[in-house]
């Protein structure tokens, strides 16, 4: 009975443990005033479209780009649709031209923002691939990005971009190992 | 009246003095068969005797007086009774019920050919289905989870370590039913709900790579499912369970006010006639589940059929035909609606038919060669409704001839060669086919009674469509030591491998936000090179402590990556790691009364070229079992604990993505189960009826992102055999 009793005491301890506590909890209420979080702006373009560009995009990310790796999720943080083609301008917002709509913005600070070209029809998410044409930045110093702040609930305006092909921006890091980044599958249903 | 009161009183005394007469029984399964062979003994007594063909038995010549008798069996819990022999004490039937898990004195046919559990060079554990009725599982992967070593993300199960989550991508642990794998052609993967539950004398779960016998997908391990022998008497089952959830934990995640339950019937009858006996069951089972748009409701059809030549062959058929209509919920809104999908999946379904048809012809040539012939057929099919109509229709044809030759008193080779085709039809996969080609040798050698040295070889083609046809080798060897009585030392060397299924190369389904999954013609099969060391000691005859160390290398792990086309695709990607050490133990308290089954594993797995851990493994899991069955009662108390998982999917759940809101949110896990049973006589017919509360303490924890596991819920079983 000795035995009995003491197997039951460890036993009911270790389980006692495990019921201390509800496990995962629901986040607090959100205190986010209503409306769309996000930004919103116009791209405006001077001089001489270049030949064989496929795609131009505004694209958002977290920090400037200093390695091949922070051209790619988490630091690619969001993709405006493509502007077309010798457009002279190009009014959009964050919540009507996410390019991508898996990518969810959230509140905080982004570093660097810029108009980027590329030549392949098909979207890459390879450095090598892309041209910077245009910076968000510091009084048209292009070599000084200027920081986004999105707020929750808040649309941030006023993020306008120039761009003048004949004075492109200055380069960041530029990689050609064309590395594969692990990733995830995004699996929205299951199959059966 | 003072006459009849002195004749109440004195009677026991009169007949105690210098009278004997015999105890009388009969000795039969919880399903009502007759159980030949079982042991019945006076305890504390050299006094007994075995029960006959048609589990009857008689210990004669004892003094009137009062007994305890134990009756036990191999495979079923040891049971005390307590007995008043007097002049006209009626017979006795006393039902052994099978033990829930167990590791001592089993034999298992998981290596092609019987042995005793404790003559094999790698870890195994058998579980009985009794555990599954008496805890009234809903699914039978979640029987598998109180099985040390054994995982299940979801529905996706995992044998140390080998599987973390890839819905729709192939497993890394083969099922097979008598020995015929049941994954299906397109996705590889296993649906749970086919196992004839009703039907299973044991499941044999091989933990360690098991290629060199059963190819591609036993890379992580085998789950052999093993049905009923035929029975010689009719019987009939009856089961039927009715349950209901629990309020959820917190008011804002209730988002519906009916009363959320679950229920489910069963009828199953076998009989014989001649020398065909047959097996046949109807089930149905219907889950409004705790979650939005997430019920099932399933059919369930099962036909066995065995006849019996001569004592050296018999014929035996079985086909088992699931219809499935369920809700499609993956993911949550978000941590404040935990129960409710996201809103874009809200609403979709999948409407699902399989049959899958199996033939197994097995003559005995001699007293040293057997073969059998193994055939089968699995058709799948399945249409996913959302936002778009996701279909695929895959038929499986399976043969495989293997033999067991004796060739002398310590040498048995087993030998084998099997073929395997599928055809799929598909809007998501293509519409590819594949053909696979395998022969296997393995020796066991018994170099002496104490040790034995095993080896094996298994060769494969495969040729996936159009692609570049493939050939893999797998080697292994083992060997086992009884140092002693009581230790017994084991160890084993394999290496396995995993062809990549239709699905990871040929999909090019969109999964949404603009992106789209490419194939991937160059996939090549995943391998690993394993090592097992193990020690299995028995302190006594209630009391067996088993510890294994292992360690697996993995090359060529398939993942599906984002590459910088921004497309999805599987590649072949990680260099891996899982070092581990398990321990279990299984502690006879009161033999027939009260048992305690222990385990407890620690997990070190790593993705070598990221150095960081591995998805979805948790470093520490624990699981115990007490079980108390004083006759007629039954009680059981399941513990379970896996810590936190180290890596998860964090670009599903974090910024940009964040598809998953909240999804970053686990916990250590913590489940308990309870259960209550009472066992009974309808005039001659036992009955039993349960009482089941999973999830006691109505624990909130997540197996995969976004994805609550069952919350509590409270059930009761009622079982009859006629």
């Amino acid at each position: 009975m000795k035995i009995f009793l003491s197997v039951l005491i460890f036993f009911i301890l270790i389980i006692a443990a495990g019921g201390c506590d509800k496990g995962i909890e629901p986040e607090p209420e959100s205190n986010a005033v209503p409306g769309q979080t996000g930004f919103s702006g116009k791209v405006t373009f001077a001089g001489t479209w270049p030949a064989n560009v496929k795609r131009t995009h505004l694209v958002v990310f977290k920090n400037a780009i200093a390695t091949s790796q922070d051209f790619f999720p988490p630091n690619l943080a969001f993709v405006i649709d493509s502007i077309p083609y010798r457009s002279s301008s190009f009014t959009y917002n964050s919540v009507d031209n996410n390019f991508i709509p898996m990518f969810v913005l959230t509140p905080g600070d982004y570093k660097y923002i810029v108009v980027a070209q590329s030549s392949t029809p098909a979207l890459s998410l390879e450095r090598k691939d892309w041209n910077i044409v245009g910076v968000y930045c510091i009084n048209g110093d292009q070599s000084q990005p200027r920081t986004l702040t999105i707020e929750n609930g808040k649309t941030t305006t006023g993020v306008d971009i120039n761009v003048n092909f004949s004075a492109p921006p200055p380069q960041p890091f530029i990689d050609v190992t064309g590395l594969i980044e692990q990733f995830a599958v995004p699996q929205q249903q299951k199959l059966f | 009246m003072k006459k009849l009161i002195a004749i109440i009183v004195l009677l026991p005394v009169i007949n105690f003095f210098g009278q004997t007469g015999s105890i009388k029984g009969k000795i039969i399964s919880a399903q009502n068969e007759p159980l030949p062979g079982a042991s019945i003994f006076l305890s504390g007594t050299q006094t007994g005797t075995a029960s006959l063909q048609n589990g009857s038995f008689e210990i004669k010549d004892l003094p009137f007086g009062r007994y305890t008798i134990e009756a036990s069996l191999i495979g079923y819990a040891k049971k005390k009774i307590s007995y008043t022999l007097i002049q006209d004490s009626s017979p006795l039937t006393i039902v052994l019920t099978e033990e829930a898990i167990q590791s001592q004195q089993i034999v298992v046919s998981a290596g092609k050919y019987e042995q005793k559990i404790q003559d094999l060079s790698v870890s195994t554990s058998v579980l009985r289905p009794e555990s599954i009725s008496r805890k009234n599982y809903l699914t039978f992967e979640d029987a598998l989870r109180l099985v040390p070593g054994v995982q299940t993300n979801l529905e996706q199960v995992s044998i140390r370590g080998s599987n973390g989550y890839s819905k729709g991508a192939g497993a890394r642990v083969l099922v097979a039913v008598n020995g015929i794998p049941i994954y299906s052609g397109d996705t590889g993967d296993i649906v749970w709900e086919l196992i004839p539950v009703t039907d299973i004398e044991r499941v044999e779960i091989i933990k360690g790579p098991a290629s060199s016998l059963y190819g591609s997908t036993a890379i992580g391990g085998v789950i052999n499912i093993i049905t009923r022998t035929s029975v010689k008497n009719p019987v009939t089952h009856f089961r039927s369970y009715f349950g209901a959830y629990n309020n959820p934990a917190y008011d804002i995640w209730k988002w519906n006010s009916n009363l959320r339950t679950f229920y489910g019937t069963e009828l199953t009858h076998s009989n014989s006639s001649g020398n065909l006996s047959y097996t046949l069951s109807f089930k149905k089972f219907d889950n409004m589940s705790y979650r939005q748009n997430d019920y099932s409701k399933r059919n369930l059809g099962y036909l066995k059929l065995n006849y019996e030549f001569s004592g050296d062959t018999y014929l035996s058929f079985f086909a088992d035909f699931l219809n499935m209509n369920r809700g499609n919920f993956l993911y949550w809104k978000d941590s404040r609606n935990a129960l409710v999908p996201k809103d874009e999946d809200n609403g979709n379904i999948v409407k699902s038919n399989r049959l899958l048809a199996g033939l197994i012809y097995h003559h005995k040539f001699s007293d040293m060669i057997t073969a059998e012939l193994k055939s089968s057929f699995y058709h799948t099919k399945f249409d996913g409704y959302g936002k778009e109509l996701t279909t695929s229709t895959a038929d499986l044809i399976r043969n495989e001839i293997l033999s067991n030759v004796k060739l002398s008193d310590s040498f048995l080779l087993t030998l084998g060669v099997e073929s395997s085709y599928s055809k799929i039809s598909s809007n998501i996969f293509k519409s590819p086919d594949f053909f696979g080609l395998g022969s296997y040798l393995q020796g066991e050698w018994k170099v002496s009674p104490e040790f034995a040295l095993t080896f094996g070889l298994r060769y494969d083609y495969m040729k996936l469509d159009t692609l570049k046809s493939a050939n893999a080798a797998a080697p292994k060897a083992g060997i086992n030591y009884k140092i002693s009585k009581e230790l017994i030392a084991r160890a084993s060397f394999g290496t396995g491998f995993r062809a990549p299924t239709p699905s990871e190369v040929f999909t090019t389904a969109g999964v949404g936000g603009g992106i789209d999954v490419k194939s991937n013609p160059d996939l090549k099969a995943e391998t690993s090179l394993s090592f097992e060391a193990g020690l299995l000691y028995n302190y006594s005859d209630n009391l067996f402590f088993d510890a294994a160390f292992y360690q697996t290398d993995y090359k060529d792990f398939i993942e599906p990556v984002l590459t910088k086309e921004a497309k999805i695709q599987f590649v072949n990607l990680s260099r891996a790691r899982i070092q581990g050490f398990e321990f279990t133990s299984t502690w006879n308290i009161l033999p027939g009364e009260l048992k305690f089954t222990g385990g407890y594993n620690y997990m070190w797995a790593r993705d070598l070229d990221k150095n960081t851990a591995m998805k979805y493994r948790p470093l520490n899991s624990v699981t115990a079992q007490l079980d108390y069955s004083p006759d007629p009662f039954d009680f059981g108390i399941d513990f379970r604990y896996m810590s936190k998982a180290e890596q998860i999917d964090f670009n599903l759940t974090e910024p940009p993505i964040n598809l998953v809101v909240d999804g970053s949110k686990r916990v250590p896990v913590y489940v308990t189960n309870l259960s209550a049973g009472y066992n009974f006589f309808i005039g001659s017919l036992p009955v039993k009826i349960y009482l089941n509360v999973s999830n006691l303490f109505n624990y909130n924890y997540v197996e995969f992102i976004g994805n609550v596991a069952p919350i509590r819920n409270y059930s009761v079983s009622f079982e009859l055999f006629f």
